[in-house]
C-alpha cells in the first residue's frame, strides 16, 4: 500500500528507503526521524539497524532492537488509520537460517551449515553476510511486512561495500541460489518504484566530499534511486548575527554592560565563522550534487531524546530545498 | 612533561581509534608530528585521510599512496622527519602475497584467483586485517622510531585488534586443512564438517566458487607457516609495553557511549590503553551577567538566543563527558576544543599543542 497523501512527495514513491551516511553524520537518527514522520501520516513502517544500533529503540519510545520484530510505538489516528513503528535489527547469522528455510533447503543442509560453521560460510564467500542481510530486506519488502521499510545502513566506509555485495557476488557467482539472490537484490536497488536512497551528511568540508563520491557509486554503479539529500546539523543563521552586540541592543534599544557585550560578540564570531563555512559547502553541494535538499537545524544538545525526534521530523517534512543546478 | 609527551617519548607505536567523524586522524597526524618535533622518525598512517589532510601530508591518490612519503617541512627538528602512508588494502595484500609466495608463478595464481580479487579488495575486515599486516611490516623493518596508526572506526578497530588471532583460528580450522591438503579429490574428503561446508557452499554459491576456494586455500597453503608466525608476531606488538592507544571521542552521547565500549575492549583485550582524548568540544561561552527576559524579536534577541543555546550545549556536553572521566581513572583524558581548520601543518600543529596541554 502505497503512503497516506499527507506524507511529502517523495515519501510517498517508495517503499524501501535506504538511509546511509559516513559515521557520526547522524545517519541513524535521520532513519528514526523518517520513520516518525511516515507513521505520522498514517503509514505502517518497518525500521530496520543492520547494525543492530540497540538506542534506536528507545529514542522512538520502545525498548531496545533486538533479532525480533517489536512495536516502538503507535501514533494517535488523526482522522485515517493510525500509523505505528516496527523495529528491529538483522544479523547476517539471523538471515541466513531464514534463507534456508524460505527457500526450502532441507534439515540436511541446515545442519550441514550449521555443522560447517556459519562464520566460515560466510568467510570464505565473500560479501555474503551482507547479502544475507540484503536478501533478508528484500524479502520483507516481498511480503509487504509494511508500507515503508526503513533500513539504518552500516556506517563509515562500509556503506558502499554493503550495497554493492550484491553485483561483487554476481561477479563471483556465476550460478546458483546465491546467484540467484544477489540478482534480486540488485534489481531491487534498482527499482525506482520501490527502493530509494537518503544519504546523510554535515555542512561541513570532508563529510560533503563523502557525499559527492558516494553518490557516484550508488547512482552510476548500482543504479539506485536518489531521494532529497539530508543536511542535517545545520546552523542557524540568523539575521541578528550580522552586528555587533552594541548594534543589535540599541536596534531594541537596551543598554548592556560591557560583559554581556563581550559575551554576545564571542558567540556571534564563533557561529558565523560556521555559518559563513557551511554556505561554501552548499555552494559545493550546488555544483557537484544537484539533489534537492532537507536541512536539519543543529540541535544544542550532546544527547538526543524523543521529544528532539520531533522537530527533526516537522524538519523533513518541509519541501525539499532546490540547489542550483549547474553539472 | 605531560601525559602524552613521555608517551609520543617512549612508545614505538601508537595506536588511535574511537568511533566515526570525530577527528581520529586528524588527531593521528597531529601526534606524529609532534613527536617528529621532538627528533624522532616517525610514520603516520592512515586508512581514510579527508582530501586536505592528504594533501597536507603528500599522499597521494591509492596509485603511489603505498609507499611512504615523507612530510617536507614538517618539523624543523633536523633530528626528527615525519612520513605518511595511506592504507590500500588491496595493494597492502598483493605484497604480503607476493613477499610470502614460494615463486612469482604461486604468487601470480593466487593474484588472478577471483576468489582472492575479491577478498582483497571488497571484504569487509580486509582493511582491518591489512592495516595489521602494514604494522608488521613497518614494525620489524627499523625505519621508524614510533609508528602512529589511524585504525577505522570503533566497531571495526575491534575487528582489527582481533584480526592476528583470527587468522591463526582459521588456519588451523579442519576445513582449512581439507582445502590444502593438495591432489585429494573433493569426493574423497571423509571429514564430515568439511564435507558439510563444502557440499553448503556448492549448493548456495554454485560450483565455480568451490573450485575458486579451492585453489585459492590451495595456492596459499605454503604459506601458512609463515603467515600464522606473523599473525602472532603481530598480536604480540600490539599488547607490547612500548605500545600505546590512546582512545578518540567527541562529546556527543552516540561517541562517548561508543568510546565507552570500546575502552572496555581494549582493558578485556589487554590492550594498553593509555589516554584518552575528547576532541571537538564546544566552547563554553562568557556569562552574560544579566538577565534579559521578555526581549522582544530583533537582532538582539538573536544574539542571546544563541548565546542560551551554545550555553545549553556545553553544558550538556560537560554532563556528557563525565561518564568517561569516570572510565578513565588514572588515565590521563584531555579535552580539545572544537577548532576551525586543522588540514594543514600549522592546523595541525596547533592541534598538538591542545594535545600536549600547553
Amino acid at each position: 500500500m502505497a503512503l497516506p497523501r499527507s506524507a511529502p512527495d517523495w515519501l510517498s514513491r517508495t517503499r524501501v528507503l535506504v538511509v546511509v551516511g559516513k559515521g557520526g553524520v547522524g545517519t541513524s537518527t535521520v532513519a528514526a526521524s523518517l520513520a516518525l514522520l511516515a507513521a505520522n501520516a498514517g503509514a505502517d513502517v518497518l525500521l530496520v539497524a543492520v547494525d543492530g544500533k540497540p538506542g534506536l529503540g528507545p529514542l522512538l519510545g520502545g525498548a531496545s532492537l533486538g533479532p525480533t520484530e517489536q512495536t516502538l510505538r503507535t501514533m494517535t489516528p488523526r482522522g485515517g488509520r493510525a500509523g505505528r513503528i516496527r523495529g528491529r535489527t538483522i544479523s547476517p547469522e539471523q538471515a541466513f537460517g531464514d534463507y534456508l528455510e524460505l527457500k526450502g533447503f532441507g534439515s540436511l543442509l541446515r545442519r550441514a551449515a550449521r555443522a560447517a560453521s556459519f562464520d566460515l560460510i560466510a568467510g570464505s564467500t565473500p560479501g555474503m553476510k551482507h547479502l544475507l542481510v540484503l536478501g533478508k530486506i528484500k524479502e520483507l519488502d516481498r511480503e509487504r511486512a509494511a508500507d515503508l521499510i526503513i533500513v539504518d545502513v552500516p556506517p563509515a566506509g562500509h556503506a558502499a561495500p554493503f550495497l554493492r555485495s550484491a553485483s561483487a557476488l554476481q561477479a563471483a557467482a556465476a550460478s546458483g541460489p546465491v546467484r540467484d539472490q544477489a540478482d534480486e537484490v540488485s534489481a531491487l536497488l534498482a527499482d525506482h518504484t520501490r527502493c530509494q536512497c537518503v544519504m546523510v551528511t554535515l555542512p561541513e568540508e570532508t563529510p560533503v566530499n563523502e557525499v559527492i563520491e558516494l553518490a557516484a557509486d550508488l547512482e552510476d554503479d548500482l543504479g539506485m534511486a536518489l531521494a532529497p539529500l539530508v543536511v542535517n546539523a545545520c546552523w542557524p543563521d540568523r539575521p541578528g548575527l550580522s552586528m555587533t552586540a552594541a548594534t543589535a541592543a540599541r536596534r531594541q534599544q537596551i543598554t548592556l554592560p560591557a560583559a554581556t557585550r563581550r559575551a554576545l560578540d564571542e558567540v556571534v564570531r564563533f557561529s558565523l565563522v560556521r555559518v559563513d563555512g557551511q554556505r561554501e559547502q552548499f555552494a559545493r553541494l550546488d555544483d557537484a550534487l544537484p539533489l534537492p535538499r532537507l536541512l536539519l537545524p543543529r540541535l544544542p544538545v550532546a544527547r538526543l531524546l524523543p521529544q528532539h525526534l520531533d522537530v527533526l521530523a516537522a524538519a523533513l517534512a518541509a519541501e525539499p530545498v532546490v540547489g542550483r543546478v549547474s553539472r | 612533561m605531560t601525559s602524552l609527551e613521555s608517551v609520543l617519548r617512549d612508545a614505538s607505536l601508537l595506536v588511535t581509534c574511537g568511533p566515526g567523524g570525530v577527528g581520529k586522524t586528524t588527531t593521528a597526524a597531529a601526534l606524529a608530528l609532534a613527536a617528529a618535533e621532538t627528533g624522532r622518525r616517525v610514520i603516520v598512517v592512515t586508512v581514510d585521510p579527508a582530501r586536505r589532510l592528504a594533501d597536507t601530508l603528500g599522499i597521494v591518490d591509492s596509485a603511489g599512496a603505498d609507499d611512504p612519503c615523507e612530510v617536507i617541512g614538517a618539523t624543523g627538528n633536523p633530528d626528527g622527519s615525519l612520513w605518511a602512508q595511506m592504507l590500500d588494502a588491496e595493494s597492502t595484500f598483493d605484497r604480503m602475497i607476493t613477499d610470502r609466495a614460494p615463486d612469482q608463478q604461486r604468487a601470480q595464481s593466487i593474484l588472478s584467483n577471483p576468489i582472492y580479487r575479491s577478498i582483497a579488495g571488497s571484504l569487509a575486515g580486509a582493511q582491518e586485517y591489512m592495516a595489521i599486516e602494514r604494522l608488521h611490516q613497518l614494525s620489524t623493518g627499523g625505519d621508524y622510531d614510533l609508528i602512529v596508526i589511524d585504525t577505522p572506526p570503533s566497531r571495526h578497530a575491534i575487528d582489527l585488534l582481533g584480526a592476528p588471532d583470527r587468522l591463526v583460528t582459521f588456519f588451523s580450522h579442519p576445513v582449512y586443512r581439507v582445502l590444502t591438503v593438495p591432489g585429494r579429490s573433493l569426493a574423497r574428503v571423509t571429514n564430515a564438517g568439511s564435507a558439510a561446508f563444502l557440499w553448503a557452499i556448492r549448493r548456495l554459491a554454485g560450483p565455480k566458487v568451490v573450485e575458486d576456494a579451492i585453489e585459492f586455500f590451495r595456492a596459499l597453503s605454503g604459506m601458512e607457516a609463515g603467515l600464522r608466525q606473523r599473525a602472532s608476531e603481530t598480536a604480540a606488538i600490539l599488547r607490547d609495553e612500548r605500545t600505546a592507544f590512546v582512545l578518540v571521542s567527541s562529546p556527543r552521547a552516540e561517541a562517548i557511549d561508543e568510546a565507552a565500549h570500546l575502552a572496555g575492549a581494549l582493558r578485556d583485550g589487554g590492550y594498553p590503553l593509555q589516554a584518552m582524548v575528547i576532541n571537538l568540544v564546544n566552547p563554553t561561552p562568557l556569562p552574560l551577567g544579566v538577565e534579559l527576559p521578555d526581549l522582544a524579536a530583533g537582532p538582539l534577541a538573536d544574539q542571546v538566543e544563541l548565546h542560551r543555546e551554545l550555553s545549553a550545549l556545553a553544558a550538556d556536553e560537560a554532563k556528557e563527558m563525565l561518564a568517561l572521566r569516570a572510565l578513565a581513572h588514572e588515565l590521563p583524558l584531555i579535552e580539545v576544543p572544537l577548532l576551525d581548520d586543522v588540514q594543514d601543518l600549522v592546523g595541525l600543529a596547533g592541534l598538538s599543542q591542545y594535545l600536549l596541554e600547553r
